[in-house]
């Protein structure tokens, strides 16, 4: 099916152009991706806007200071989506990348004294470092293995903080120096991040190597027959989601955090399940779906604990019990719409799209098999799906009776 | 600070026999429905705090071990009838739910409660002296009603029918589904012991410990290293592997240092996982 190689919904329809010849009827779902050129617009003049207000947000220091840290935090989905969405190798730490990064950048400056020029690309050098270590041995087990792994290991970390806290400034946190004064320079550097990784990313999941990575996901032995190495590939992904998690991580300590480091920022369980639940409700392997989950759910995070209103019942203001009910709204959305937003709007787009193509009479070109933006053919299981059932599929490998329909 | 070893001896065994409680749960949850739960330190949780809620009420403490029992017990059917059965074949989804519902626990009760810790007041007051050291007695009726616990569900496991539909079932649901099994009734069996027996633990932990919302963590991370320490979905590996865990978490926080409450199990854990991850005792399915 052509519908397969069609846009994603936000800024990659030039990329998608130049690398992928079949592209269907542009006219059918063009909106999609005109919308998503648009948002990234917006986020790019959005700091020549300072002092206008419209539909009763106005753009001042605070609100660029939110949608820095909402970058941020989009860059960390999108990390963890390179590696987890594409390989189906779920991560259920990869707070420790960002740890390493903004860590390995604060200590190097707050105890040598080093610039920060030189701190934070060896920051992302010791995340990418720390993806090699890991990534080394533990992609070799099998899925459920590899979660628990990643699952503890930022946690051991941080206990390791706490048994040196001169060096690390342990539970609380260490102060360092900032890379940019101002919420607009914060603005800028994240922006520039953004994009980047969003280019980046974009480029490598749609290429070649995406499709290995998504065949990887689909049939890790038919990846083997074709004469690939998959560990390979697994490892070369979660390095570069390191890479790239660890950058972010630096950038976020000397910038919007302030050139504080503290490992309920980067490091904390709930940082790494953040980013999860950011990327499957945008919409898992999709790049795109955790760019935009991330920038709703951090920014939903941020509005939601400055309503004021106060529950009625029990008589608690919202600003209090935020958190709780960020966790009630995430269960809710998780539970109703497990392959995500953004991968429900492309899916339900492109049956359309193809519902007018038959009445149309023309049929589909022919496009790789495998779907490396996340889209789905109507009758074919989803990203999610398909991960699962290679999940389902090891956990039975240690599990006899598992899964087995009665 | 200097401890006695006896000291040491005695919380070495009385954690390890509570560890044993929860991780026997987390265990047969997976091992039976294929669930790892991750809300089952909540569970925890929950029965510490309607323990602490029936004690300000003016009910004696050893009555709210079976009541917060089963309180967690419901908790825990809830959970998996209401959310995880309906994502039960999606193991993705049921880590993440559970966690998430994990923390939607403990942010009511940090709501509710906030952080500051609680105290629940011992089952027994006073000690006795054993080697010379005196020994809470509350710590020891933990002790021994924490082997009651796991020697009644030993039996109940491999000597009752109902207990050998519950081991059919992990092994093959299609062959215990051929011999008459309601495989469902067994999962829902498998929660409400579970959840019963973290809840019970949470009473436990909360009278020599206190009562926080993030109390199920410790006990949440130490049954992970101790499952797949005794391979997931065995009984006896769990409590041996209870124990070496509580052993090693014990030597490290009294001999090195305090701040690495925990962070020992994991490091375990992560070899354990890389050198041997079916566990020391291989994959035995839920046999006692």
């Amino acid at each position: 099916m052509g519908g397969e190689t069609s846009e994603a919904p936000t800024a990659d329809e030039e990329f998608e152009e130049r690398t992928l010849t079949d592209i269907l009827d542009p006219r059918g779902f063009g909106w999609l991706t005109r919308l998503g050129l648009f948002g990234l617009l917006l986020l790019a003049v959005l700091p020549a806007l300072q002092g206008y207000g419209f539909l009763g947000i106005v753009v001042n220091s605070t609100l660029l200071a939110n949608i820095t840290g909402a970058m941020f935090f989009a860059v960390f989905a999108m990390s963890w989506d390179m590696q987890s969405g594409y390989t189906g190798e779920i991560s259920f730490g990869h707070g420790l990348f960002f740890g390493v990064g903004g860590y390995a950048s604060a200590i190097l400056q707050a105890q040598m004294g080093l610039d920060l020029l030189v701190t934070i690309p060896l920051g992302m050098f010791a995340a990418g470092i720390a993806g090699l270590l890991i990534g080394f041995p533990s992609l070799r087990l099998q899925g459920p293995y590899f979660s628990l792994i990643t699952l503890v290991t930022p946690i051991i970390i941080i206990g390791l903080f706490r048994f040196a806290p001169d060096v690390t400034g342990g539970a609380t946190g260490l102060f360092t120096e900032t890379l940019t004064t101002g919420a607009v320079e914060g603005y800028v550097v994240a922006l520039a991040l953004f994009l980047g990784a969003l280019v980046l990313f974009l480029a490598i999941t749609r290429s070649d190597a995406g499709i290995v990575l998504t065949a990887i996901r689909e049939d890790e032995l038919a990846v083997e027959a074709a004469g690939l190495n998959p560990a390979k590939f697994k490892l070369f992904s979660f390095v570069l989601s390191g890479l790239v998690g660890g950058l972010a991580g630096a950038l976020f300590v000397h910038t919007y955090a302030g050139g504080f480091v503290a490992p309920s920022d980067l490091l904390a369980l709930v940082v790494s399940i953040e980013v999860i639940i950011a990327s499957i409700i945008g919409g898992i392997g999709t790049i795109t779906g955790a760019a935009i989950g991330g920038l709703f759910l951090f920014l939903f995070r941020v509005y939601i604990a400055q309503v004021d209103l106060t529950v009625p019942v029990i008589g608690v203001p919202i600003g209090e019990i935020y958190f709780l009910l960020f966790t009630v709204v995430t269960l809710v959305v998780l539970f109703f719409i497990p392959e995500g937003v953004i991968t429900r709007i492309l899916v339900r787009t492109r049956q359309r799209a193809a519902a007018r193509e038959e009445e149309d009479g023309g049929g589909g070109g022919g496009g790789p098999d495998l779907a490396t933006d996340g889209g789905w053919t109507e009758g074919e299981p989803s990203n999610l799906e398909r991960i699962v059932a290679t999940f389902t599929e090891q956990l039975r490998a240690v599990l006899p009776g598992f899964g087995d329909d009665p | 600070m200097a401890v006695s070893p006896v000291t040491v001896g005695v919380n070495v065994l009385l954690l390890g026999a509570l560890y044993a409680v929860v991780a026997i749960g987390f265990t047969l949850i997976f091992g039976v429905g294929g669930i790892l739960n991750l809300a089952h330190g909540a569970l925890l949780t929950v029965g510490a705090y309607t323990a602490y809620y029936l004690v300000n009420a003016g009910i004696p403490v050893w009555v709210t071990v079976p009541i917060a029992g089963i309180v967690a017990a419901t908790t825990g059917v809830a959970l998996y009838k209401g959310m995880l059965k309906k994502v039960a074949d999606n193991p993705v989804s049921v880590l993440i739910l559970s966690l998430v519902a994990g923390l939607i626990v403990e942010q009511v009760f940090l709501v509710l409660e906030g952080a500051q810790p609680l105290v629940v007041p011992g089952i027994v007051d006073g000690g006795v002296a054993v080697l010379g050291t005196d020994i809470e007695l509350n710590r020891l009726i933990v002790f021994a009603i924490s082997w009651l616990v796991i020697g009644a569900l030993f039996l109940f496991v491999n000597e009752t029918k109902t207990g050998q539909a519950i081991l059919a079932t992990s092994m093959s649901r299609k062959g215990a589904a051929l011999v008459g099994i309601d495989a469902d009734r067994v999962f829902t069996l498998t929660w409400v012991v579970a959840a019963g027996l973290a809840g019970i633990a949470g009473v436990f932990l909360a009278t020599f410990q206190t009562v926080t919302p993030l109390m199920g963590r410790t006990p949440l991370l130490l049954s992970f290293s101790i499952v797949v320490l005794g391979g997931l979905g065995s009984i006896r590996g769990s409590v041996i592997g209870a124990y070496l865990i509580s052993f090693l978490d014990q030597i490290t926080v009294q001999y090195v240092s305090t701040r690495l409450a925990g962070v020992s199990g994991l490091v375990v854990l992560v070899i354990v996982l890389l050198v041997r991850p079916e566990g020391l005792f291989g994959r035995e399915l839920t046999e006692g």
